[in-house]
């Protein structure tokens, strides 16, 4: 056999080694040299010294989660303040099953919608935010839907207490529905690839 | 470096209780830190590791179900490496002039060079996946299996990145190392 590669040192080393190699290794000087420099590598970069980050960076991971509880809250609380609203304006509930003719028709859209949007919230309290697993990308994902949300609940406030018409107010309900929908699906789809 | 981490103060980080999580991120952030460093090419890109890091283990430590000692070590390490190799993969997307062998260039360039070199330099000229892979078996102890299942590679391209990575240092550094 000729001299050892690198890779047949490394097998050496790590116990998978042919006994060809071994044989080679046990009659050859130069080999064995190369195999303790391998060795003593490895020990070398064992032995480097640990690193001590140059800043702290708690303060900004605190801040971060602190923000995405506090946005949370607001999520579930602007969610009910949103329900009430929806039924007084008639909405939901008693008083829009009795709406008539052409008004019926929407006023049953979006009595659906906001039944969806409702099953799709209970879907997603399921997922405690603070025990998540999510990769980078997706928790990315999931502050930018929470986010979007956040803005279409505003002008669906807005749009409930401003009197606007049936016809955009269904607009905001898909929206923010579909905007949960993908919320619930980046959840349930979400890699638990960390090795939980 | 790990020292004053209690049971309690885990399961109270289980609970969400940022004091206690804290304490996780006192006790871990130099070895995730270090482990940063390794694999990142720059001191902000590891710090910025070690940020997505913790946000990691401050959302996902809840569902921690570990119980032998030394696994959350374990877990924590292995978000760390997950988030430093994405960050490796971003970076070279963007600098993907770099991408080519930049070791064999530099190697090729100024060979006398290498003699001269440090352990750390050395380290730090191999190409992102030499030195990932490197670091990640040789040191963390991670298997070729455990190495390609966290960057997507198979196990015999993990093997041949080891012995690259070996060769190139045993080029600039000679026999003896350090
Ligand atoms: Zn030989």
């Amino acid at each position: 056999m000729m001299h050892c590669t690198m890779d047949d040192l490394i097998a050496l080393r790590d116990g998978e080694g042919s006994r060809e190699a071994q044989r080679h290794l046990a009659e050859c000087a130069a080999c064995r040299a190369e195999f303790e420099s391998l060795h003593q590598r490895g020990a070398a970069l064992k032995a480097l010294p640990a690193l001590r980050p140059p800043r702290e960076r708690w303060s900004a991971v605190r801040a971060e989660i602190e923000g995405a509880r506090r946005r949370r809250r607001r999520g579930v609380f602007a969610w009910g303040s949103l329900v009430a609203a929806a039924a007084a304006v008639g909405v939901i509930g008693v008083q829009a099953a009795r709406l008539r003719s052409a008004a019926d028709a929407s006023a049953a859209d979006l009595r659906a919608l906001v039944e969806q949007s409702q099953r799709l919230e209970e879907a997603l309290r399921a997922y405690d935010p603070t025990s998540r697993v999510l990769n980078g990308r997706a928790a990315s994902a999931v502050a930018e839907i929470e986010d979007r949300i956040a803005v279409i609940d505003l002008g669906l406030a807005e749009a409930q207490s401003g009197g606007a018409s049936r016809a955009e107010l269904l607009e905001l309900w898909r929206q923010r529905v579909q905007l949960m929908d993908e919320l619930v699906r980046v959840h349930v789809t979400r890699a638990a690839y960390v090795g939980l | 470096m790990l020292a004053a981490l209690d049971d309690l103060a885990i399961q109270r980080a289980k609970t969400g209780d940022l004091e206690a999580l804290e304490q996780v991120y006192r006790a871990y952030e130099g070895v995730v830190y270090t482990l940063a460093r390794r694999i990142c090419r720059t001191a902000e890109d590891a710090e910025d590791v070690l940020q997505e890091t913790f946000l990691e283990v401050c959302r996902s430590i809840g569902r921690f179900r570990g119980t032998e000692p030394g696994s959350l070590t374990a877990w924590i390490k292995r978000v760390a490496a997950s988030k430093a190799l994405m960050r490796v993969r971003r970076e070279k997307y963007r600098e993907a002039d770099d991408l080519s062998d930049g070791d064999e260039v530099l190697g090729r360039r100024d060979p006398d060079v290498a003699l001269q070199l440090d352990l750390e330099e050395a380290l730090g000229r191999l190409s992102d996946r030499s030195r990932t892979v490197v670091w990640l078996h040789d040191v963390e102890g991670y298997t070729h299996e455990d190495i390609a299942e966290l960057m997507g590679m198979t196990v015999s391209f993990s093997k041949s990145q080891l012995a690259r990575a070996h060769s190139r240092l045993r080029g600039w550094l000679g026999r003896e190392p350090v």
